[in-house]
């Protein structure tokens, strides 16, 4: 492996603007991971246009630390009122919570810092060895590959969604169908345009995703305004003690390999890892019955996980430009927005930017740990900003931002209509994750699918001929399969559920969307895993 | 204060460019609306995201036509429809000079082919302000294929997986028109983007492409991909060994031109006030080095003769598509 790039990376990232962008990030993120609703898919979707005017690698160095912060601030809401503001903090709750009713807030915090610490600098160091490798065989993805992974991704993100399966295929089918607007790339013929030359290019990805993420989140929790719980006065000794550090390290090592694993699948990321990493501790564990209780291993290992899959969730989109979740798909779009279209030449041809942005993330997780801590107290101030101060004004900064991205009105126009669908959508119970994923992956699927039957001159067994796109058309029957497996079993013996199985299958028990609003952390898991009341 | 300037302006193009002064009389002269021109800032709109080619060429033209009017030139990206979407707004645009767009000949000349009726952007909407330069397309292969001109290529007997950089480009066009003129088939592959058609071409996907020179050249020089004819009836001279398909025996002539475009009805004091200014821009180090670094090909020149052009081309196309029975569709 070459070195000189990373060393330059380095560089890139000791700039004062970098550092400085790199900090904002870091704590904008943990600020929205401790306001429950606004999660990061939102806030980077809200700040897209920020970006326009700065570096493309600044900006990306930014966005990622939102992306990161926030796994880290999700925690504090978690331990101390037992409100995840993440999706991926669910199941912190269930031991953080009752750690801080036990006085032991400040351990638990302290343990996912660290862990969330040891996790993301794990991942980075295992995405700058396996990054350059995926990429350096990058241009053998094709048409065919290509359709293969975004049909992966869609099914799993699909089947990963919240409890109920059928209203996340829905939201997904709604979403591949949004992906066919505008004019087909291969005959010329319009499609869903209505002789409107705004949407002959089709719908475009930010104004979607700033509409279903950014503007339906503000307008759900306006609705929303629940009284909250009162924080403990005092967070006491975030230190962990040497015997809560020994009890957590196995975790920690063990979230860190599960999240590194999970990020990287299409579809997984931080809160299918953070759901696997807790179950696989209780699984292991010797003493299951602590688990809901506080014990230490069930913030410890949700916390690492979370972070370390964070981090590698990036490596599908800066070696291939498949982006990996929701929170991916808004960055993606902000690389498209600066002109950079993230793929197979990425880490070639814009070494300083990829480089820039993976070394980053070593300083931000520095400044998290830093900061975590310190801040605590602050972040839960501000969840006492009335909410009738902040939404008008975050809505005004939507759509004016919106507006400079493309200069169009247009645009303005498709965030209300995308923010009052995913408003109702949520209020149905659709999560909005899998539409904005099937919209990006929808187009990629089509043109690639088009592409690759031109390629084959209509010969169908093509996709399983060629070494990369059959081993992946054989993951796709595997996953498909594999639900199928698990009912059959489960029909056989009634085994108690509650162990995910850390491969990426779809978990039978509820799982939060991806940038799902945790105001309602997943009832049928809370109801498994026995939360405190 | 406007008025100061842009005296001050006319005086330092004269001395900059003696002969191009000529045109300059009547700058001062003319109608009422002239006169005040320019009443601050002239928004120069791209049809293109920010980062590509034709956003490039704004951004290094905004600066020294800034400098020269004394007032801000920004760049605005207002993508969609192959720059139709701007395009049909700068139309409705005041018809004074404070309204520009960077147009390309290809929107004119052959999206037109392809697209529905109400879509078609007709020079007959714009005046044309000038010329600024050519960009040429290269027909490049893998070097894994050993090919090392269009010769071998037709050598080697086997159907031929071209990739295009989408539907109703000059990409697409010059390899329907090419392989329906030779004994090769041709399998028409769109891309989105010259880079996804890059990426393709180098990861064996497709077997050739037709790409501007400008996102070739890095590959080209790398050794990477292997340049077999440039689409342009002269020999380009940033690739002076690589034949032209003329020189080969091929109807293709396809370039890539843009020009500077404001609304109808724009006087032509004001033209002609603006032509001068981009002339001097034309003139100065930056925007030649730029050029050069960006491997472009001037085309200079003025109004009538970019409408002049353009017209003949889409004519030109026009009847080769019929003579040739091409379906530029994609015969996907």
């Amino acid at each position: 492996m070459d070195i000189a790039p990373v060393i330059d990376g380095f560089g890139v990232v000791l700039q004062p603007e970098n550092l400085l962008y790199c900090l904002i990030g870091v704590v904008v993120g943990m600020l929205v991971g401790v306001l429950p609703g606004l999660g990061p898919a939102a806030t980077i979707a809200i700040l897209l246009p920020l970006t326009f005017n700065v570096e493309p690698v600044t900006a990306i160095i930014m966005l990622a630390g939102i992306f990161y912060g926030a796994q880290y601030g999700g925690t504090i809401t978690s331990v101390l009122l037992r409100l995840p503001g993440e999706a991926s903090s669910v199941v912190t709750v269930f031991d953080g919570y009752a750690l801080a009713r036990q006085g032991k807030a400040g351990t638990a915090l302290g343990i996912a810092a660290i862990g969330s610490f040891v996790g993301g600098t794990v991942s980075i160091i295992a995405l700058t060895l396996v990054a350059p490798f995926i990429a350096s065989f990058a241009l053998d993805f094709g048409p065919p590959e290509y359709t293969m992974l975004a049909l992966l991704g869609i099914l799993l993100v699909a089947a990963v969604g919240n409890g109920s399966r059928t209203k996340a295929f829905v939201a997904a089918g709604i979403g591949l169908l949004l992906a066919t607007v505008g004019r087909d790339g291969f005959t010329g013929a319009e499609r869903f345009t209505f002789d409107s030359l705004s949407m002959a290019d089709g719908l475009d990805f930010v104004p979607i995703a700033m509409g279903i993420f950014g503007l339906a989140e503000i307008l759900h929790s306006l609705e929303n305004r629940e009284k909250l719980a009162k924080p403990p006065a005092k967070v006491s000794n975030p230190w962990p003690s040497r015997s809560d550090l020994k009890q957590s390290s196995g975790a920690i090592g063990r979230g860190s390999v599960i999240g590194f694993v999970l990020g990287i699948l299409p579809g997984g990321g931080a809160v299918l890892s953070s759901l696997a990493a807790y179950g696989l501790e209780k699984k292991r564990s010797r003493t299951p019955e602590r688990f809901g209780k506080g014990a230490i291993e069930g913030v410890a290992a949700p916390e690492t996980a979370n972070n370390a899959a964070a981090t590698s969730s990036f490596i599908p989109l800066l070696t291939l430009g498949i982006p990996a979740n929701a929170t991916i798909a808004v960055i993606f779009g902000a690389l498209l927005i600066q002109g950079i279209t993230p793929g197979p030449g990425l880490v070639e041809d814009h070494p300083d930017l990829f480089w820039g942005v993976v070394n980053s993330m070593y300083i931000g997780n520095l400044l998290l740990l830093m900061m975590s801590i310190p801040l605590v107290g602050l972040f839960v101030k501000i969840l006492t900003v009335r909410a009738s101060i902040m939404a008008p004004i975050t809505v005004l900064i939507t759509l004016i931002g919106v507006y400079t991205v493309n200069n169009n009105s247009f645009d303005i126009v498709l965030v209300i209509v995308f923010g009052v669908l995913g408003y109702l959508m949520k209020k149905a119970g659709f999560e909005p994750g899998p539409l904005v994923l099937a919209f990006v992956l929808g187009s990629l699927l089509e043109s690639n699918a088009r592409r690759s039957l031109i390629l084959f001159d209509g010969d169908v067994a093509g996709f399983a001929t060629r070494p990369i796109s059959g081993t992946l058309l054989a993951v796709l029957v595997v996953v498909l399969a594999l639900p199928l497996l698990g009912l059959l079993l489960r029909r056989d013996r009634r085994t108690p559920s509650g162990g995910i199985a850390p491969g990426g299958g779809p978990t039978p028990g509820g799982t939060p969307a991806p940038d799902g609003t945790p105001t309602d952390p997943a009832p049928e898991a809370r109801s498994k895993e026995e939360a405190p009341s | 204060m406007n008025h100061h300037r842009l005296v001050h302006g006319v005086a330092a193009i004269s001395a900059g460019a003696a002969a191009l002064s000529l045109t300059a009389c009547g700058g001062n002269l003319g109608g009422s609306s002239a006169e005040d021109f320019p009443n601050g800032a002239i928004n120069l709109t791209v049809g293109q995201d920010a980062g590509g080619s034709t956003d490039l060429i704004a951004r290094a033209l905004a600066e020294p036509v800034s400098d020269d009017l004394g007032v801000p030139v920004p760049v605005m990206n207002k993508p969609g429809a192959n720059g139709a979407l701007a395009a049909q707004t700068l139309a409705g645009e005041n018809a004074d000079g404070q309204n520009l767009m960077v147009i390309n000949a290809s929107l004119i000349a052959i999206t037109s082919l392809v697209v529905g009726e109400d879509e078609v952007v007709s020079l007959d909407d714009y005046e044309i302000v000038t010329g600024i330069s050519q960009d040429d397309y290269v027909l490049v292969a893998n070097a894994d294929s050993g090919w090392e001109s269009f010769e071998d290529l037709e050598g080697s007997g086997q159907t031929v997986d071209f990739a295009t950089t989408g539907v109703g480009t000059g990409s697409q066009l010059s390899q329907e028109l090419l392989f329906n003129q030779t004994e090769v088939d041709g399998n028409d592959v769109p891309f989105d983007g010259g880079s996804p058609a890059l990426t393709a071409l180098l990861g064996n996907q497709v077997d050739v492409t037709s790409i501007q020179l400008g996102e070739a050249y890095p590959q080209i020089q790398a050794g990477e991909i292997v340049p077999l004819m440039v689409f342009s009836t002269d020999r380009n001279q940033y690739l002076e060994d690589v034949p032209t398909a003329t020189e080969l025996g091929y109807e293709v002539p396809v370039a890539q031109y843009r020009a500077i475009a404001a609304p109808k009805g724009t006087p032509q004091e004001t033209i002609d006030t603006l032509k001068e200014s981009f002339d001097a821009a034309f003139e100065t180090q930056a925007y030649q080095d730029f050029n050069t670094n960006a491997l472009l090909t001037p085309y200079q020149v003025d109004g009538d003769e970019v409408v002049a052009d353009w017209t003949e081309q889409r004519e030109t196309y026009e009847a080769l598509i019929a003579e040739y029975g091409i379906d530029m569709g994609g015969d996907a």
